[in-house]
C-alpha cells in the first residue's frame, strides 16, 4: 500500500465511516470514488460520500481575496500562508474490508485507525469489491447528511469505470437495485435516473 | 459581579461631550503643526543647532535630512521573503508552588514571487530552574525574569528566533525580518534597572541577533524592521514644540519649570505623530527617517533606532529600522515596499505577523490546561498543596 500515492490520513474514524484529512488543498477525491486505508491487518475500503474545504481553526472565517486578482491561481500565489491555514477533508462510508485473501461486504471489525494513510483504490481492488453487489445495501441504509442517492449514482458511476465493459457493470447494479427496492419505485427511478 | 454597563453609560455621555469640545482646537493645532512642518524644512540647518542645544522634557525626533519629506514606494523585487515572529508567554504564577515560566514563540516564513511557499514554525519552552528564571551579575547580584523583565526577554527570544529563520531559510532571495512593536527596550529606560541587566537584555541578548542581521546584510539585501500598528509616540510633535518655543537656548526647567498648561509649545499639545503624517502624507508614502534620542538608543551603537511613518489605507503605523538600514537607500525601500505589501496582503496589518500572532498566542483555555496537566503531573510524583488557596478560590468561585 506503501508504494502507491497517498492522499491523505484518518482523523476521525468509527467503524461505519472514516474522515480523511488531505495533504493537498482541494484535492479530495471525487464524490462516489472508492478510497482505502487500514485497521491492524485489516484494509479498509470507503465510498466519499462528502468533501469540505475550509479553515484549520474553527474561528477564522475564509475572506475573498482575489477582487484585483485575474486568476485563482494569483490569489495563492500573492497569499502562500493559505496552504497552511486552510485544510480539505473528505467522509468516507465503510463498505466493506479485505482480511488475508477475502474480502467481505459488511462493517469491519475494527474502525480504521486514527493517522491511517488513505489511498484511492485502484480498478483491481475496486471490481474486487464490486464483483457482488451485497454492500448497495449498506449505501441504501446509510443515513447520510448529503443526499445518499447521489452518492449511490456517483459511487456506480465510477466504479463501472473499472470495468472493460461499464455498460454491462450498470445494468447488472440496476438490476440489483430494482431488487433492493422493489417496494420504492419512486426512489429506484431517482438513483437510475442520476446514474444516466 | 461583572461590570455595572447601566451606571457607566451615563459617564460614556460626558466622555463624548469633552471630544466634541476638544475637536475644534484640535483642528487649529493640526494646521499649525502642518504649516511648521512646512517651515522647518526650509531651515533644517537652524533646527539641528537648536535641537543640539535644546535642554528639554520632551523626548524630540532627531532629524536625518529632510524633516518634511515624502517618499512613494518603490517597485518590489519579484522574489523576495517576509518573515515575521511573534510570542507569547505564561509568567511566574507567585501562588504556584513551582517557579517557572513559559515562551511561546512562533515565526512565520512567506516566500513571494516564482516559487511562493509558506513555512510555519512555533517552539513552546518551559524555563525552570535558578539559572534559567534569573539575570545574574558577576558580583552574585540577581533579579527574578518575571512581569515586565519577562516581556523583555520574550522580545530577545522573539528576536532570536526571526534571525534562526533567516539562518536556515535556503533561498538567496532578498529578505525582510519583522517584529511586532518596538526594536527599543523602553522597558529598560522606564525601569532603571541595574547595568548587568540592561548587559544581558540588551549587549549580551538583543543586539547580537542584531548583529546577524547586519552580517547578512552586508552582503544580501537582508533588513530588519518593527512595526508599530496606532503609534502614540510624540518625537515630531516635540520637535515642532522646539520650534515654536521662544526661549534661547532652549531649556524647559529653567523657564518653564512647574508650568503644565499655557506654555508656548502647547499650541501643538495633544497631537501626536501619527496624527500628523495622516495629514500630511498620501496614502502608500512614507515619511522622512528621524532618530530615535531615547536615552537607552545611545547603547544601540550602529543599530541605533531611526523610524519612519508609513501611511497605509487606513491607519498610519511607525516603522523602527536601525541605522545601517536607514543609512541604505535600496534597504530603506525594500523595507517600505515591503510592509506596505504585506499590510495590503492582511487587510491593514502585515500578514506575516498576524500569523505569528495566531500561531504564538495562549489562550486562557491553553494557560488554564498548562496549570492542570503540571498540576496532575507533579502531584503523581509529590502529592500535596500545589498551588494557593487563594488561587484555588479563584478557580472553584463557590456561592
Amino acid at each position: 500500500m506503501d508504494l502507491e500515492q497517498k492522499i491523505g490520513e484518518v482523523i476521525e474514524t468509527s467503524n461505519s465511516e472514516f474522515l480523511t484529512q488531505c495533504y493537498k488543498l482541494d484535492d479530495a477525491p471525487s464524490l462516489g470514488s472508492m478510497v482505502k486505508t487500514r485497521a491492524k491487518e485489516y484494509t479498509i475500503y470507503g465510498v466519499v460520500y462528502y468533501s469540505a474545504t475550509h479553515s484549520i481553526e474553527p474561528g477564522r472565517r475564509i475572506i475573498a481575496r482575489g477582487r484585483s486578482a485575474e486568476t485563482e491561481e494569483e490569489v495563492y500565489k500573492a497569499n502562500p500562508q493559505l496552504e497552511r491555514l486552510l485544510c480539505t477533508d473528505f467522509r468516507a462510508l465503510v463498505i466493506g474490508y479485505a482480511h488475508e485473501s477475502a474480502v467481505r461486504q459488511h462493517l469491519p471489525p475494527f474502525p480504521a485507525s486514527i493517522y491511517a494513510f488513505v489511498y484511492n483504490a485502484n480498478h483491481e481492488e475496486v471490481k474486487r469489491l464490486t464483483q457482488s453487489l451485497n454492500f448497495l445495501n449498506l449505501l441504501l441504509e446509510g443515513r447520510l447528511p448529503v443526499m445518499t442517492d447521489d452518492v449511490i449514482a456517483a459511487f456506480l458511476r465510477c466504479a463501472s469505470q473499472a470495468y472493460e465493459s461499464p455498460r454491462d457493470f450498470l445494468i447488472k447494479a440496476g438490476k440489483e437495485l430494482a431488487w433492493l427496492l422493489s417496494d420504492d419505485i419512486r426512489r429506484l427511478d431517482s438513483i437510475l435516473k442520476r446514474i444516466n | 459581579m461583572p461590570l455595572d454597563v447601566n451606571r457607566i453609560i451615563s459617564q460614556i455621555d460626558a466622555l463624548v461631550a469633552e471630544v466634541k469640545l476638544r475637536r475644534g482646537d484640535f483642528v487649529k493645532k493640526l494646521d499649525l503643526a502642518t504649516n511648521l512642518m512646512n517651515s522647518l524644512d526650509k531651515n533644517t540647518a537652524d533646527i539641528v543647532r537648536k535641537l543640539e542645544q535644546a535642554r528639554t522634557t520632551w523626548l524630540l525626533a532627531g532629524i536625518k535630512g529632510c524633516i518634511n519629506q515624502s517618499k512613494k514606494a518603490g517597485c518590489l523585487p519579484a522574489d523576495f521573503c517576509v518573515i515575521g515572529s511573534d510570542g507569547s508567554h505564561i509568567d511566574v504564577d507567585r501562588h504556584h508552588s513551582e517557579r517557572l515560566f513559559v515562551l511561546n514563540m512562533a515565526v512565520i516564513y512567506l516566500q513571494y514571487g516564482s516559487y511562493p511557499r509558506a513555512e510555519f514554525v512555533s517552539n513552546p519552552t518551559l524555563y525552570f530552574g535558578d539559572e534559567n528564571l534569573n539575570i545574574r551579575a558577576s558580583d552574585g547580584r540577581q533579579i527574578a525574569i518575571e512581569g515586565p523583565l519577562l516581556g523583555m526577554k520574550r522580545s530577545v527570544e522573539e528576536c532570536r528566533c526571526l534571525a534562526d529563520m533567516v539562518c536556515v531559510s535556503t533561498a538567496d532571495l532578498p529578505i525582510l525580518g519583522l517584529l511586532d512593536g518596538s526594536l527599543i527596550m523602553w522597558g529598560l529606560v522606564s525601569q532603571r534597572y541595574d547595568d548587568f541587566v540592561v548587559n544581558e537584555l540588551l549587549q549580551n541578548g538583543m543586539l547580537p541577533q542584531f548583529d546577524r542581521f547586519y552580517d547578512w546584510g552586508k552582503d544580501k539585501r537582508v533588513a530588519l524592521a518593527s512595526y508599530i500598528s496606532f503609534p502614540r509616540s510624540t518625537d515630531v510633535i516635540n520637535l515642532l514644540r522646539m520650534a515654536i518655543c521662544p526661549f534661547t537656548p532652549i531649556d524647559c526647567d529653567r523657564h518653564c519649570k512647574g508650568k503644565f498648561e499655557n506654555r508656548p509649545c502647547d499650541d501643538v499639545d495633544g497631537l501626536t505623530d501619527r496624527i500628523l503624517f495622516n495629514k500630511i502624507l498620501n496614502k502608500d508614502e512614507r515619511s522622512a527617517v528621524f532618530i530615535s534620542r531615547s536615552s537607552i538608543n545611545d547603547r544601540y551603537g550602529k543599530h541605533r533606532v531611526c523610524f519612519f511613518y508609513l501611511k497605509l489605507d487606513e491607519e498610519v503605523a511607525r516603522i523602527e529600522i536601525p541605522q545601517w538600514v536607514a543609512d541604505r537607500s535600496e534597504l530603506l525601500d525594500f523595507v517600505h515596499s515591503a510592509i506596505l505589501d504585506q499590510c495590503q496582503k492582511g487587510f491593514g496589518y502585515p500578514v506575516c505577523l498576524s500569523e505569528a500572532h495566531e500561531l504564538a498566542v495562549i489562550t486562557g483555555t491553553d494557560r488554564e490546561q498548562f496549570w492542570n496537566l503540571l498540576d496532575q503531573v507533579m502531584q503523581t510524583d509529590q502529592p500535596g498543596l500545589q498551588s494557593s488557596l487563594k488561587q484555588r478560590s479563584k478557580k472553584l468561585r463557590w456561592i
